[in-house]
């Protein structure tokens, strides 16, 4: 008998008309699967609960500073009683470390955690954004006065940042110390001992503290002890570490800045003080007032040891081819001295002292003495830029004259030698082969010279991965 | 889902979005002076899209299972998930920046990434397979009743062997009453004739319906089982035939059946990856959003 022939109704016959009653295989995989794969995600987060790592709802690395933390959410991530946000607040991160107030009258202060942004795996926290500084800098305002800066500044540029302070117009130099860099730089100058010599920049500014080998910071041997001392006059600039600090204490360099210029270690070998060809020795680099005594002392003990001189033979007139006759004198010891003291320090003040110094004298009546000079304090600017930093040692790379290349042809004392912006921006400017050139690399926001020191509460046990791998607390 | 004109006015407002959405995020990129975040403005409403967008690709399951619902046609529902599915690809990689995150948006991120491949993949299986079934399965059957139905083909076989055999002639001692038995008109078949056939059947036809996840099996290529069953018809007498052609309807319809399964799997076994993940996708991506709003 043949095969029955193929219609709907055999076709039909075929089939079990409860099958859909029943579950298929597939459809029970499908939701065996749909069922396991969601517990299993769920078994996935409860393990990182279990293991008190709240890592798992990060949104991305930590930076190196704070990796130690990754397990720690709480430590920053602070929730309030009652409620279910834990977010980050300013006095999670002062816990740990100071961040000072920028300027009191400061408009607002953003949060600690809308400049330094956590979870994107940064290598440094303080490498903010311009945006973190133009937010205000760039429409400066401020709650109090008129603020006395430029209120405009929007990126490291010609356009969008101001010329440095000390290059603009109005800006003067505070220095009164006179100095002609031109001829200080020529070749064979006369030198001490009337050597020749050629200075060169770091002759007399240097970076480097411990570095002390000054070509012209030896007095020659017949200077007098009180030089040979390195004592430095009240004009003397304050040394650097002792100038406030505007960056964190931690980043400070010791050669950022050039050490001040003193006369004991730059100045010595070639500008004696001397003051009369009976002695060999100068006066000390000191106020009129130690000069005077000094002086005074010396003519007494001189003139005590030659008694002679106090005759003194001294033409009055001096006539050509006509002999006059001279007429002696004879002084006591204290005339003697009072008029040698008159002489020396003649020369010095309007001579020897003000070649550098800016001196005032007080009218004086005669026959009275005249009154000892004010020197100016020399004021030198060691650091000229107060709201930003830069450190030498950063650029040693470079020659001097890379970034003052007008020093080699200064001849004014007013004439201001630091870089201008043009100078910095090419190197410092956008761009991936370019060196950086956002707002952090030169201003700090904090002001660190109110910095208050953070005592740490926290025990390196209370970490909960050292309480897991079952690390005593020590 | 055949992807025909029908999806045209889906495909235009993806598009729309999809620039829309490229358009707005590229400057707020660029602008964003530590890259772009998902918990800002912007990034939030990416991700709430997004997130939006997978939860309606994730109830079309729910639209199936209750047909009855007054909520738009299936076949809309379909389009929209393939559709906001794949639009949820990019608006989650602009919430997140393209960055992958911490562990969980990690997970997340790669979990969707898997789930919209796969979709991808099925949506083209499923665009192009149906037609391959039609021309390659004539004799197409409920896949859960394919068991069923082979078992029924197996006795069908069965029953045609033995009918087979019941042809032959019954013994006869006497070889002059055989021969005398024996006309033009009904020869008579022995033993012998149909031999070849019970074995053809035993050796080769009945482990080939029997044993439907063997490999291998000649008679699984239609031109060699056509080629077997000519050459066995060769060995047969014409009576025993119509059996033999029995066995060949049988053997193709097996054939058949096997690529019914085949084609069944791969029209279907990709959902077994895509459903569940995208279950624990939505499961996650809920815990992450709320998560989020905690820190």
């Amino acid at each position: 008998m043949p095969r029955a022939k193929r219609t709907t109704k055999t076709i039909a016959q075929r089939i079990d008309l409860n099958y859909f009653k029943r579950p298929s295989r597939w459809r029970t995989w499908r939701f065996a699967l749909s069922v396991a794969l969601p517990c299993l995600a769920v078994a996935w987060l409860a393990a990182y609960g279990v293991a008190r790592d709240g890592h798992a709802y990060s949104v991305g690395k930590m930076s190196p500073a704070h990796a130690v933390l990754t397990q720690q959410c709480s430590v920053c991530h602070v929730s309030k009683a009652g409620s279910f946000r834990a977010s980050v607040t300013d006095k999670a991160c002062l816990s740990c470390h100071d961040g000072p107030i920028h300027q009191a009258d400061q408009v607002f202060a953003p949060s600690c955690a809308s400049c330094h942004v956590e979870h994107r795996a940064r290598m440094r926290l303080a490498t903010t954004a311009d945006e973190s500084c133009t937010q205000c800098h760039a429409d400066l305002r401020t709650s109090g006065a008129a603020t006395p800066y430029v209120t405009r500044v929007t990126e490291f540029t010609t356009e969008g940042h101001p010329e440095f302070a000390p290059l603009r117009p109005g800006f003067h130099d505070p220095g009164t110390i006179k100095l002609n860099h031109a001829i200080h730089l020529k070749a064979n100058l006369i030198g001490p001992n009337n050597t020749r010599v050629q200075l060169g920049c770091d002759d007399c500014h240097r970076a480097d503290a411990a570095d002390q080998s000054w070509r012209f910071g030896a007095a020659p041997p017949s200077q007098s002890q009180a030089l040979m001392a390195g004592r430095t006059a009240p004009g003397d600039m304050v040394p650097v570490s002792a100038m406030p600090i505007f960056g964190p204490p931690s980043h400070s360099s010791a050669r950022a800045y050039m050490q001040p210029i003193s006369y004991a270690r730059h100045c010595i070998a070639c500008h004696p003080l001397l003051f009369d060809k009976r002695f060999a020795d100068s006066v000390p680099h000191d106020t009129p007032e130690v000069i005077h005594a000094f002086l005074v002392k010396r003519y007494t003990d001189y003139i005590a040891t030659r008694p002679a001189e106090l005759r003194e033979t001294r033409s009055t007139i001096t006539l050509p081819a006509r002999p006059v006759p001279v007429s002696p004198r004879i002084y006591t010891p204290r005339e003697w001295v009072e008029t040698r003291v008159v002489e020396a320090e003649s020369l010095l003040w309007r001579k020897t002292c003000k070649q550098c110094h800016a001196l005032s004298f007080s009218p004086g009546l005669a026959p009275a003495p005249p009154a000892l000079p004010k020197v100016a304090k020399s004021d030198i600017p060691v650091r000229w830029f107060p709201h930003a930093q830069f450190d030498h040692e950063a650029h040693r790379a470079w020659t001097c004259a890379s970034c003052h290349p007008r020093a080699t042809t200064s001849q004014e004392t007013a004439d201001i030698l630091v870089p201008g912006e043009k100078t910095c921006e090419q190197c410092h400017h956008a761009g991936a082969d370019a060196a950086e050139a956002r707002c952090f690399e030169c201003h700090t926001y904090h002001d660190w010279s109110r910095e208050k020191r953070v005592k740490g509460a926290a025990h390196i046990s209370s970490l909960s991965w050292m309480q897991i791998a079952g690390k005593p607390a020590s | 889902m055949r992807i025909d004109s029908t999806h045209k006015k889906w495909l235009i407002a993806s598009l729309i979005i999809l620039v829309v959405a490229t358009a707005v995020y590229i400057p707020y990129a660029a602008a964003s002076p530590y890259g772009p975040s998902g918990a800002s403005a912007i990034g939030l409403t990416f991700g709430i899209a997004g997130f939006a967008f997978m939860i309606f690709a994730g109830l079309l399951g729910a639209r199936k299972r209750f047909p009855v619902w007054r909520v738009g046609r299936a076949q809309a529902w379909m389009r929209g998930h393939l559709w906001l599915g794949l639009l949820s690809l990019p608006l989650i990689f602009f919430h997140a920046g393209f960055r992958f995150g911490g562990p969980l948006t990690a997970a997340l991120m790669v979990l969707l990434i898997v789930v919209v491949l796969s979709g991808l993949f099925g949506a083209a299986l499923q665009h192009s397979l149906p037609a391959v079934m039609t021309e390659q399965v004539a004799l197409e059957t409920i896949f859960e009743q394919i068991d069923r139905v082979r078992g029924q083909l197996l006795e069908e076989a069965d029953q045609t062997a033995a009918r087979a055999a019941a042809l032959v002639a019954p013994l006869v001692t006497a070889i002059p009453a055989r021969i005398a038995a024996a006309t033009e008109e009904a020869p008579v078949i022995t033993e012998a004739d149909v031999a070849p056939l019970r074995s053809f059947y035993e050796r080769e036809v009945r482990p080939f319906a029997e044993k439907p996840d063997a490999r291998g099996h000649a008679l699984a290529d239609s031109a060699k089982a056509r080629a077997m069953f000519e050459g066995l018809r060769t060995l047969l007498p014409p009576p025993v035939h119509e059996s033999v052609k029995d066995l060949e309807d049988i053997c193709e319809e097996e054939r058949e059946l096997r690529r019914q399964v085949r084609l069944h799997h791969w029209l279907h076994d990709w959902l077994l990856f895509h459903i569940p993940l995208s279950f624990a996708l939505l499961l996650l991506g809920a815990v992450h959003a709320v998560m989020a709003l905690r820190y």
